[in-house]
């Protein structure tokens, strides 16, 4: 169980005034903005989200062990409808996650959608510009809490260490919507660059070296979703390939190298009055090459999944529970081969994860939301590394309480 | 007296919610199909089909004509007509319906913007709107 401890954590200053903005913004937003609308050819929304995170052992999202708040979430988009079929928008993201992200403000997206033809058949056209990528059922809006089924997505599938390395890329879209009596089929390619950050070197290479890490070539991204008219079913099949090189600095002690990513998600809801089911598969098989026999024999596949199941109590009120499981090596599920790899000094238990979660979402008003869950978790695998710097040290079974109020316009 | 007491009985309870399709009086389409009435509230269609940009108007997600709207007219849940705003709003691939404050806000938005559609509780109806069917 939790002991609830709370001490004066050591927060960088910016997380901290970020933390006090978001609170202010809640506040002042849900008492009196609404979505701002002029004419309906401009729109302006936003929403800003701020969490609180207690774990029992291990950090996530900051001290989590003593408390912590530093996960807040400010985002603001612009959509405009230049004509009929050509639509401009784009939004900017502050996100403040634990020692993961300090809340700068980056562009999440910013798209030009160029649809060619829309009937009440098929709607096809292209998008260019930073695009969110199109995996499972949550990336592409990820980062607002209201579009979410919990207070963190589960971290088998949708890592957050590394968010980065699928989050968006710089690119092309093309899209088809086709419509029938039989339901709807969505399906896009696209293709593109895809920013990477440090927190993607830490998690694949163990640290951030002197060397750097950047994508290599193209990442390409393609999704099929079908849907029944109803809404009731939603299947899903995503995927998305991308490289790293990392050039390695002299003092490195390793060479440098390429690393390969195929990710691939296949996902299943089903959405009654009440109650939705959801599950998803995702694995990701990565490939280091040219590193030299200490680094490249790190090949695995990394497997991840999670079902989901949400019930509402009132229109207002849903619970939600969840269980999820990952391991980095789905051969070597139990962790002993990669722990024995590093001479033992990361153990079994960092290589997997399984946990049970149990949560309550409260719509006060459309537009403003509280969430309360619970979570027991067996593993430490999808902690950031630069949040629990020494693997050794964290524990192995640990219970983790989340909060988060949310409002959108 | 017990007749009396049942007449403010019942004209106390809300008027029950039958929402109909409406649009501007101009739109050119008087007939609808239901997958047509679920694309363009999808915000999936943006055009009336003589060219004319369509524009979508509703009540908030908690408010009863607009569930009953989802439900009855449209056989989807609030919930999945949310979920695929917010997902086009915050992808930057779509943009959300117009939300009005009351039937009130809705009859006159409806009446007097070009291109739009809404929805009305029959009683609300007058001629500054056209009642569509859906087929």
């Amino acid at each position: 169980m939790i002991r609830f401890k709370f001490s004066q954590s050591a927060d960088s200053g910016t997380a901290w005034r970020m933390r006090h903005f978001a609170a202010l913004l809640i506040l002042v937003a849900s008492s009196c903005v609404d979505a701002v609308d002029f004419g309906t050819d401009l729109q302006v929304h936003g929403f800003a989200s701020q969490g609180f995170v207690k774990t029992s052992d291990n950090s996530f999202f900051g001290d989590s062990e003593s408390g912590s708040f530093d996960f807040t979430e400010l985002g603001v988009n612009a959509s405009y409808k230049a004509t009929p079929s050509v639509l401009l928008s784009g939004q900017l993201l502050s996100r403040n996650a634990g020692d993961m992200y300090n809340g700068s403000l980056t562009v999440d997206y910013a798209l030009v959608d160029w649809n060619l033809s829309n009937s009440h058949e098929r709607s096809y056209g292209v998008l260019v510009g930073r695009i969110k990528n199109t995996l499972g059922l949550y990336n592409d809006t990820r980062d607002v809490a209201f579009t979410r089924p919990s207070i963190f997505l589960p971290q088998q599938v949708y890592f957050d260490s590394v968010r980065n390395l699928f989050l968006s890329a710089d690119g092309m879209h093309l899209y088809g919507r086709f419509y029938s009596d039989l339901g709807q089929l969505a399906m896009n390619v696209g293709v593109g660059t895809n920013p990477v950050d440090d927190n993607v070197e830490i998690s694949y290479l163990g640290t951030d070296f002197g060397g750097r890490l950047d994508s290599q070539g193209a990442a390409f991204i393609a999704r099929a979703e079908y849907e029944t008219l109803d809404g009731r079913w939603r299947l899903g099949l995503s995927a998305a390939k991308a490289s790293l090189a990392f050039d390695a600095a002299p003092t490195d002690p390793i060479g440098s190298g390429d690393i390969d990513f195929v990710y691939w998600v296949a996902s299943a809801q089903y959405n009654a009055e009440r109650w939705s089911l959801t599950a998803e598969y995702m694995q990701e098989p990565v490939e280091f090459q040219a590193f030299g026999p200490l680094v490249d024999g790190r090949d695995s596949t990394v497997l991840g999944y999670y079902l989901q199941a949400s019930y509402l109590v009132r229109s207002d009120v849903e619970l939600i529970a969840r269980y999820a499981e990952g391991y980095a090596d789905k051969d070597d599920r139990d962790g002993t081969r990669q722990s024995a790899m590093t001479g033992g000094l990361v153990p079994p238990y960092a290589f997997y994860r399984k946990d049970w979660m149990l949560g309550l979402r409260w719509d006060v008003t459309p537009n403003f939301m509280l969430r309360a869950e619970y979570q027991w978790n067996d593993g430490t695998w999808t902690l950031s590394r630069r949040e629990n710097p020494d693997p050794a040290a964290t524990v192995k079974d640990w219970d983790m309480f989340s909060l988060l109020a949310s409002y959108r316009f | 007296m017990l007749a009396l007491g049942l007449l403010v009985l019942l004209s106390a309870l809300p008027a029950s919610a039958d929402p109909m399709l409406v649009a501007h009086p101009a739109v050119d389409t008087h007939e609808v199909s239901l997958n047509t009435t679920r694309l363009i509230f999808s915000m999936q269609l943006g055009q009336w089909p003589d060219g004319t940009p369509v524009r979508v108007f509703v009540l908030a997600d908690d408010s009863q004509v607009h569930r009953a709207f989802s439900k009855d007219l449209l056989s989807l849940y609030p919930r999945q007509l949310r979920r695929v705003w917010d997902r086009q709003l915050y992808s930057g691939t779509g943009q959300a319906p117009e939300t009005v404050a009351d039937e009130g806000e809705m009859r006159s938005k409806v009446g007097s913007t070009p291109g739009a559609i809404g929805y009305l509780s029959s009683e609300t109806i007058d001629d500054t709107v056209q009642v569509l069917t859906i087929r």
